[in-house]
C-alpha cells in the first residue's frame, strides 16, 4: 500500500482460504467416503467441566477464510512453528495455535491413523471432514502457557505468569492430549440461526460487499460489547483515518463465541451495534456490522495478530485498537497491542512493527487512546485532546454494567437510548440482561449454527 | 491509592436523602445526567466484600464495581437509615453480607427486567438494513 491511494490489501497469505464444498450431492460422496466418524462435542473446563470452547467455530473460521491461510487442525512442526515465532510452516505471520484435539479413549475407539479421513458431525448431522496428516500428542499446559508467554521469555509485555484465572490459557489447558492434524473441509454448509444470519459476512462475501458499497478504505472495529457511545465516538473519530480522504466505511466485526458470566449476550450485541445504525447515529451507509465465530483467547497483542488477519482477510485497510486490547485481568502491559503495532514485540518473534516484518500484515494500525466524558467539555472528549483530565468521568464497563442491573435508564451520554432498549428486549428474553450459567449452557447446546439434514 | 464505591441515586433514592446531611455529599455524574455519591471503602471492608462476591473487581477509575445488585441495594439502605456516609454504614452492611449473598445467588439467574416501551426498535428492526 504505497502511495496517496491505499487499495484493499491482498489477504494475509495472498489468497483467501475457501474449503466449503456447496453441492449436497458431493458432501454426501465425501461423507461416504469417510474411515471413522466423530461427534463434536464442547472442550469442558479441566477443572469445572463448564463448557470453554467449541471447535466447530474454528472450523467454521477456517473453512471460510477469516484465518487464511491455515487450512485445518497443525501438524507438530507447525505447532512448534508457531509457538516459538509465531509463523506458519510456510513463513506468514500466526498467532496462536489452531487444534483438533480428543481424548485418548476417543482416538482408540475411532481407530484412525494417518491417511485417513474423519467425518465430524455437529448436532448429529455430517458437518466437515479432517484429512488426518498427522497424529501427535501435546502436554496441554506447556502448550497453554507456550502460547500466551512468560515474564521471564517476554519481559516486554508480559507482566504475570498466566494461570487458570485466565480464559484463555484455560482453553488450551483444557485441551484434550492427542492432535489430529490435517486439513478441515466443511461439506454440510451451516446455517447461521438469526439475529446471527444478517451479520454473517465471510471474507469473500465481505470483500464483495465493499466493492458494491464502493468502500476503497474501511476501518474495522473489533468488539465483545453492546456499544456504548464512548465506543461510538471511538469508532467515528477512529474512521477519519484513511488516506486522502476518512476511511468510506467502518467494520463492525463481532467476535461470537464462549461467553464469560457478565458479558453481554451475543444477542444484544450484534443488535446493538445494528442499532446505532438503523436509529441514525452513523448512517448504514457507512456501517456495517458482522461477526466472526472464535473462543476468545484474551492474548492482548497475540489476539490483535489475529485480529488484524481477520479483518484483512475480510477487506479492510485499517484496524482500531484501544488500550487493553482483548485483555482480561493484568497478564500484558495495557498498552502490549500498541508497542507490537508501533515498535514490535522481539521475544515472540517480531523485532520490528507487524506490518514491517516479513510475511507479516498490510492491514494498518490505528492505536487509539481514550475517550472521556468532560463536563467541562461539555461532551466526549478525546483524551489527547481535551486539557481537563481532573474533571474526567470515564467509561467504566463495569460501572454501566452495574448501572444496567440495577435497572437504571443510563442516561444519553452514555447509551443512545434504542441501543439500550436492544438490551432491555434481550434481558426480557433471557430473564437476565448478561450472559449468566443458564444462558452459557443453552447457547452451547445450541450453538450459533443449524445442520441441514444429510442423510448418508 | 483509597478505592470508593459509587452508589447511583433515583428520584426514589433522592427524596429518601433530602434533608440530611449525606444531602451535601451528591455529586453529579456525567453533565447532572445521574445523581450519585461516592463513598469510600476502608481496606478491611474491600478484603471481605472481594472475599465474598467474586466477580467483584477494582475497575480503571479505583472504583469497586461488579459487585450484586443485593449489595448495592443493601449499601443505599445503610447510608439512608445511617444519614451517613461514615463507619457506621459499613458495620451495618457486612452485619448483612449472609442476607445479601443469599439474594445475590438468586439474582444470578434472574432479575426483573425495566417495564419500558420498546416498541420503537421493533419498528426499527422490521426493516434491517442488512439482510440474511
Amino acid at each position: 500500500m504505497n502511495g496517496t491511494y491505499f487499495e484493499r490489501p491482498l489477504p494475509h497469505g495472498g489468497r483467501l482460504v475457501e474449503r466449503v464444498v456447496r453441492d449436497p450431492e458431493l458432501g454426501k460422496k465425501i461423507a461416504k467416503s469417510c474411515k471413522a466418524v466423530y461427534d463434536i462435542k464442547p472442550t469442558l473446563h479441566f477443572e469445572t467441566g463448564v463448557p470453554v470452547r467449541n471447535v466447530y467455530r474454528e472450523i467454521m473460521s477456517v473453512c471460510y477464510g477469516f484465518f487464511s491461510p491455515v487450512e485445518g487442525s497443525m501438524t507438530k512442526a507447525e505447532l512448534e512453528r508457531v509457538l516459538k515465532e509465531r509463523r506458519l510452516l510456510n513463513e506468514w505471520v500466526f498467532p496462536y495455535p489452531i487444534l483438533f484435539d480428543i481424548s485418548k479413549e476417543d482416538y482408540e475407539k475411532l481407530g484412525v491413523e494417518v491417511g485417513d479421513r474423519l467425518l465430524l458431525r455437529l448436532k448429529g448431522e455430517p458437518f466437515a471432514v479432517l484429512d488426518i496428516e498427522e497424529i501427535y500428542e501435546i502436554n496441554p499446559e506447556e502448550v497453554a502457557t507456550r502460547t500466551f508467554g512468560t515474564p521471564e521469555n517476554n519481559p516486554e509485555v508480559v507482566k504475570e505468569p498466566f494461570d487458570k484465572k485466565h480464559p484463555g490459557w484455560v482453553i488450551y489447558r483444557s485441551m484434550n492430549p492427542i492432535i489430529l492434524a490435517g486439513k478441515y473441509t466443511i461439506i454440510n454448509e451451516p446455517k447461521l440461526r438469526p439475529p446471527f444470519d444478517r451479520f454473517w459476512y465471510p471474507p469473500r462475501k465481505a470483500r464483495e460487499e465493499f466493492e458494491k458499497r464502493g468502500w476503497r478504505t474501511v476501518i474495522a472495529h473489533q468488539t465483545r460489547n453492546v456499544p456504548h457511545v464512548g465506543h461510538e465516538m471511538l469508532m467515528k473519530a477512529a474512521a477519519f483515518t484513511g488516506d486522502v480522504e476518512p476511511c468510506h466505511g467502518i467494520l463492525v466485526n463481532a467476535i461470537i463465541g464462549v461467553k464469560r458470566r457478565g458479558d453481554y449476550p451475543d444477542e444484544a450485541i450484534v443488535e446493538g451495534h445494528e442499532m446505532v445504525h438503523l436509529a441514525g447515529y452513523i448512517k448504514p451507509e457507512r456501517h456495517l456490522v458482522s461477526i466472526c465465530l472464535w473462543d476468545m483467547r484474551y492474548g492482548n497483542p497475540l489476539e490483535s495478530i489475529l485480529h488484524g488477519i481477520i479483518r484483512q482477510n475480510m477487506g479492510c485497510t485499517h484496524h482500531m485498537f484501544g488500550r487493553d486490547h482483548a485483555a482480561v485481568g493484568e497478564y500484558y502491559d495495557m498498552y502490549a497491542t500498541q508497542i507490537l503495532w508501533t515498535k514490535g514485540i522481539p521475544s515472540f518473534g517480531f523485532p520490528k512493527p507487524i506490518n514491517e516484518v516479513p510475511y507479516g500484515l498490510k492491514i494498518k494500525a490505528q492505536n487509539m487512546k481514550e475517550f472521556w466524558y468532560c463536563p467541562h467539555c461539555g461532551e466526549i472528549a478525546y483524551s489527547d485532546s481535551c486539557n481537563h483530565a481532573k474533571e474526567k468521568q470515564k467509561f467504566s464497563g463495569s460501572f454501566v454494567r452495574g448501572m444496567v442491573a440495577e435497572g437504571v435508564f443510563p442516561p444519553k451520554v452514555i447509551f443512545r437510548p434504542e441501543v439500550y432498549k436492544v438490551i432491555v428486549k434481550w434481558w426480557k428474553k433471557f430473564g437476565y440482561p448478561f450472559c449468566n450459567e443458564e444462558y452459557v449452557k443453552k447457547k452451547e447446546q445450541e450453538l450459533e449454527v443449524d445442520l441441514p439434514h444429510m442423510e448418508i | 491509592m483509597a478505592h470508593y464505591m459509587v452508589v447511583l441515586l433515583d428520584e426514589t433514592r433522592l427524596n429518601e436523602l433530602k434533608g440530611t446531611p449525606v444531602e451535601e455529599k451528591i455529586v453529579d455524574m456525567f453533565g447532572g445526567a445521574l445523581k450519585a455519591i461516592n463513598i469510600d471503602v476502608p481496606e478491611d471492608v474491600e478484603k471481605k466484600i472481594m472475599e465474598a462476591f467474586t466477580s467483584a473487581r477494582i475497575d480503571s477509575r479505583g472504583a469497586v464495581t461488579d459487585v450484586p445488585v443485593a449489595f448495592n441495594r443493601v449499601l443505599f439502605e445503610e447510608i439512608a437509615k445511617n444519614k451517613s456516609i461514615g463507619k457506621e454504614v459499613w458495620d451495618g452492611v457486612l452485619a448483612r453480607l449472609d442476607k445479601i449473598k443469599e439474594d445475590a445467588a438468586k439474582e444470578s439467574s434472574y432479575l426483573p427486567a425495566p417495564e419500558i416501551d420498546i416498541s420503537d426498535i421493533e419498528e426499527l428492526q422490521k426493516e434491517p438494513y442488512q439482510k440474511p
